[in-house]
């Protein structure tokens, strides 16, 4: 390769890097603002970047102020780990259960389980509000954790993801674990479980996201602010007070944090489990 | 012998059934009683409270003669022509741009799939502000162009902006499915086109593009699928405005349902979301579906 040909392709690497970091800050940019903005004093959001002083001052409204008004954002923040918490506990406990039962063991609903699964994934979740409203009503859930809990205790998203990945174990795993006298929770748990990681913590990110960001269920279902998650309660709160832009920002920081955070964390397994889901 | 297999036989069954019996009990409850409740209410009429009233197929009837129900297709329709050419462009150069990046790969990465996370109700108060009258991006196009755009209160412009916002937050997910199609064409494909004198462009065309057509049927049931769940984003930014222009299927089934108690209604519009999605699904599969053979 000659010497000039060499400088070229230099130069385009670095004009593609210089594009791509640029877009990179420009795909930030919104986050950047958002978090910068909850720190900056009232008057500065919308004219500075960078604030000529950092204050709390958007914080100490969401989370004591705002309290007195009847918007109760601790317990909200609460509330939303409570909820998704437990759905995500429940959800992968029994997809792993219910998976292990369509994979590995030969009974002969395994099939007609398997297929009635998919045929619940075919249709989208939408359809079901307003039923699933009157079946919540009539079990007389409304205005409860329950009801934002319940309906998402098992799902047949969870249970596919968990059978097609069991199927993938050899047998002879759980034919060994069965000579060690370990039952069929002992298997589950202590044999299936360390060996399908990526599908657990797939199966628990995603469940834990989708319940955490969930706003039109809960919007329906719960009336009382000390029930509300933060998705619902932030929303409540900016139809009423959205003149405070600075608490609602700060707000926005609280409730983006903690799925900001299980990203970072879980990254390489979020990564992983986009290429598999869609394999 | 053949009795004991019998017995396993057997044991693995009733095993099989008591595991399984906690997810049949529950989707019962979860999933078969809404279902016949779905069938029910599309046939009635019912506030939530008195007894549903059977009405036959008065619903569809109304629903086609409701003006509502064909501005919000057409608001959903008009979302797609600005939400999928821009997604399925973008992502899949972001995708061939990950794929030619050595460095910072994970970097890149992560920059925009972090929008993916962020929260519905969050990202569109946030994105309230930044596209406000007097928000960052216009004092932006202000001050280097002598423009300002009214993202959110035009009703041309307002259902762009959801567009451009629901873009922002999909990009890197959706390019990320194109990478893993783009891993799956042999490297022998590229390297037998550069013998036979290809450029960039061809290679593009003839070799990337046809052998992505598997990611790019999948992103495109993805956004559809999407496109007709939007609730969040117009309800807290626009409110279904200006003028109606920013409705959606899940606007008028929250509002008919909870607002105007028409709950038979508003059941029978959410199917006739999932019936309209369906058909775009399989319009996008018997017009673009081609089966790929790698060797």
């Amino acid at each position: 390769m000659s010497k000039n040909n060499r400088i070229t392709k230099n130069i385009k690497s670095a004009i593609f890097y210089a594009i791509m970091f640029a877009l990179s800050l420009l795909w930030l940019y919104p986050y950047i603002w958002l978090f910068l903005s909850s720190f900056k004093p009232w008057d500065q959001i919308f004219t500075n970047f960078i604030p000529t002083y950092f204050t709390s001052k958007s914080y100490s409204f969401i989370l004591s102020t705002a309290d007195q008004l009847g918007f109760p954002f601790l317990l909200g923040l609460f509330n939303s780990i409570f909820i998704s918490v437990t759905v995500t506990i429940s959800v992968i406990i029994t997809s792993a259960i219910v998976g292990y039962a369509v994979a590995k063991i030969k009974f002969n609903g395994a099939n007609t389980l398997f297929n009635f699964v998919i045929y619940q994934m075919l249709f989208p979740g939408f359809m079901f509000t307003i039923p699933l409203y009157v079946t919540v009503k009539t079990l007389g859930f409304l205005d409860t954790y329950a009801a934002m809990i319940v309906p998402s205790l098992m799902g047949a998203w969870g249970v596919f993801m968990f059978a097609q990945s069991f199927k993938s174990i050899p047998n002879d795993y759980i034919e060994a674990a069965k000579i060690d006298g370990a039952n069929v929770f002992w298997i589950v748990f202590r044999v299936m479980m360390p060996l399908n990681r990526a599908t657990a913590s797939i199966v628990g990110i995603f469940t834990f996201i989708g319940i955490w960001d969930n706003f039109m269920w809960p919007l329906i279902v719960i009336q009382s602010h000390n029930k509300m998650p933060l998705s619902v309660l932030l929303a409540t709160f900016s139809q009423s007070y959205g003149v405070y832009v600075g608490p609602i920002l700060a707000g926005a920081v609280i409730q983006t944090i903690p799925m900001v955070l299980i990203f970072i964390i879980f990254r390489k397994n979020f990564l992983q489990g986009i290429s598999m889901a869609f394999k | 012998m053949k009795d004991r297999i019998g017995t396993l036989k057997r044991v693995e069954n009733t095993k099989g059934w008591l595991l399984s019996s906690p997810y049949w009990i529950f989707a019962g409850i979860f999933f078969g009683y809404p279902f016949v409740w779905l069938v029910i209410l599309a046939f009635s009429k019912w506030n939530f409270i008195s007894s549903p009233n059977f009405i036959w197929f008065n619903n569809f009837l109304k629903l086609i003669k409701d003006p509502m129900f064909w501005t919000v297709t057409w608001n959903t329709v008009r979302f797609m022509i600005y939400f999928l050419p821009m997604i399925l462009a973008f992502s899949i150069l972001l995708a061939i741009a990950f794929q030619k990046a050595k460095y910072f790969r994970t970097f890149f990465a992560m920059s925009f799939l972090i929008a993916n996370v962020s929260s519905g109700v969050a990202y569109s108060l946030l994105f309230n502000q930044l596209f406000s009258a007097n928000g960052p991006l216009n004092s932006f196009l202000y001050d280097n162009f002598g423009i300002s755009i009214p993202w959110f209160t035009d009703p041309n412009w307002a259902m762009f902006s959801i567009a451009l916002m629901v873009t922002w937050k999909f990009l890197g997910y959706y390019a990320l499915i194109f990478l893993s199609g783009l891993q799956m064409i042999p490297r022998e494909l590229y390297e037998a086109a550069e013998i036979d004198g290809a450029n960039n462009w061809t290679k593009f065309w003839k070799i990337t593009l046809p052998l992505l057509n598997p990611s790019m049927v999948m992103v495109l049931v993805l956004a559809i699928g999407l496109s007709f769940g939007i609730f969040t984003e117009p309800f807290l930014i626009t409110g279904g405005g200006p003028l109606n222009s920013t409705q959606t299927f899940m606007m008028v089934v929250y509002t008919d349902a909870f607002e105007k108690f028409e709950g038979g209604y508003a059941a029978t519009m959410s199917i006739a979301a999932a019936l309209i999605s369906f058909g775009f699904i399989i319009l996008v599969r018997k017009l673009m579906e081609r089966k790929v053979d790698f060797s």
